[in-house]
């Protein structure tokens, strides 16, 4: 795979199979935790942009933040950061723009996993 | 194997975490909040905390505090896991009393590595511990007979005459003295002497009760402490001492030897003693009068 195709992915295999000890099927466990872990997160923060509750905006922002990163989820780890900051800076707007890039992101992870199995 | 425990309320961190150290050879703890955390370290004897630094209920920071004022009887290792951002509140976090840090998402080698600095730390601790304790034991203990030495034997009966003040009971003490032990050390060296001290030792702690203290006095001289006991029974525990040191010969260098011990009794049930000095000068003198009344036998005061 070449760096180019590899930017692209939603995951950084190299990255995240470091972190565990090059174990595959470990790695494929935590994927499948961390899309549980995420449904629910985005069902909360769905709720919490509701009611604007930028205090839960900005936590749930955060705690995906800290999971995209673990497994190396670049572009989820950008989007859940920009729903961070929009919590932290009460800014609406910003979280609902946040959310879409997050859907967005998931989606393509899961058709990539899909593809991949 | 080092014990060590994971405060980390993310599922996936705390995973791959566990997953990491089992593999390294750890035995792990997780736990998902600070206060989790907090319950585990009072209940098991953690070497090694790995805590986020945001957590529900007790954060890292805080739980570090905790930790370092609490007298737990051990050190623990304390390594907060932060993110990059946070880097500005690092001070805060050593000044809480952290050992090290590590930003997350972590590097696996970076992990390891630091995890074997905190291993050494706590192996260092432990030789430590060791050591004081082995000094204290020193402190405390005649080196030749392991029994108490002169000055722990009366720091015990200090407390043992205070116990029996406040509840109304008694103590007693026996002063115990090797028959002739002169002429065993002129006649066959003080090799000899020695064996027959360490063998003279050995049946009398065996003899006493389990909560009675023995400590070696003076050169061949011995002080026994009988707590909750009165003058009748501390007679008795000092004629079954006396012939556990008579009913068989004792094995040395120069042969098969008969040894005696003469013994001296006080309790204060039969004495108005008001310190600990008097009582034992009371049992010194009925040793004495045990020595002339013929040796190997008992006197009470």
């Amino acid at each position: 795979m070449n760096e180019e195709t590899q930017q692209n992915l939603p995951i950084d295999y190299p990255s995240a199979l470091a972190r565990i000890g090059n174990d595959e099927s470990f790695l494929k466990e935590l994927l499948e935790l961390y899309l549980t872990d995420f449904e629910a997160k985005h069902t909360d923060l769905k709720t919490a942009i509701e009611v604007m509750d930028f205090t839960s905006i900005q936590e749930l922002g955060h705690s995906l933040k800290g999971s995209s990163a673990n497994l190396s989820l670049t572009f989820l780890q950008e989007a859940s950061f920009e729903m961070e900051l929009a919590g932290r800076d009460r800014d609406i707007d910003k979280a609902k723009k946040a959310h879409l890039a997050l859907q967005q992101e998931f989606e393509s992870l899961k058709t990539h996993l899909a593809a991949k199995n | 194997m080092i014990k060590v425990l994971i405060a980390e309320d993310d599922k996936l961190c705390r995973t791959i975490l566990d997953n990491n150290l089992k593999k390294w050879g750890y035995e792990v703890l997780t736990t998902e909040n600070g206060k989790e955390a907090w319950a585990a370290i009072q209940k098991d004897k953690v070497q090694i905390a790995i805590l986020d630094w945001i957590m529900p209920e007790v954060d890292g920071v805080e739980l570090c505090e905790k930790i370092r004022k609490t007298n737990l009887g051990h050190y623990i290792y304390i390594i907060m896991l932060t993110i990059k951002d946070q880097q500005t509140d690092i001070r805060k976090g050593f000044a809480a009393g952290v050992d090290d840090y590590i930003t997350k998402p972590f590097d696996t080698h970076e992990l390891k590595a630091r995890l074997q600095t905190g291993k050494r730390i706590i192996g260092l601790q432990n030789q430590l511990l060791e050591s004081q304790k082995k000094l204290q034991e020193l402190a405390i203990h005649d080196t030749l007979t392991n029994l108490l030495n002169r000055y722990e034997i009366l720091n015990v009966l200090q407390d043992e005459f205070h116990r029996a003040l406040r509840e109304g009971t008694f103590v007693s003490t026996v002063m115990l003295d090797i028959d002739f032990f002169k002429n065993i050390n002129d006649r066959h060296g003080h090799g000899v002497g020695d064996e027959v001290l360490i063998e003279v030792a050995s049946r009398l702690k065996k003899t006493l009760r389990r909560y009675d203290k023995i400590g070696r006095y003076g050169g061949d001289e011995f002080l026994v402490v009988l707590p909750g006991c009165d003058q009748k029974n501390a007679t008795r525990i000092s004629d079954r001492l006396r012939r556990a040191v008579c009913g068989k010969s004792i094995e040395t260098e120069a042969g098969l030897l008969t040894v005696t011990i003469s013994a001296g009794c006080a309790s204060t049930e039969k004495t108005t003693s008001s310190s600990i000095e008097n009582l034992v000068k009371i049992s010194d003198k009925a040793m004495y009068h045990a020595k002339n009344v013929g040796r190997n036998c008992v006197v009470a005061s």
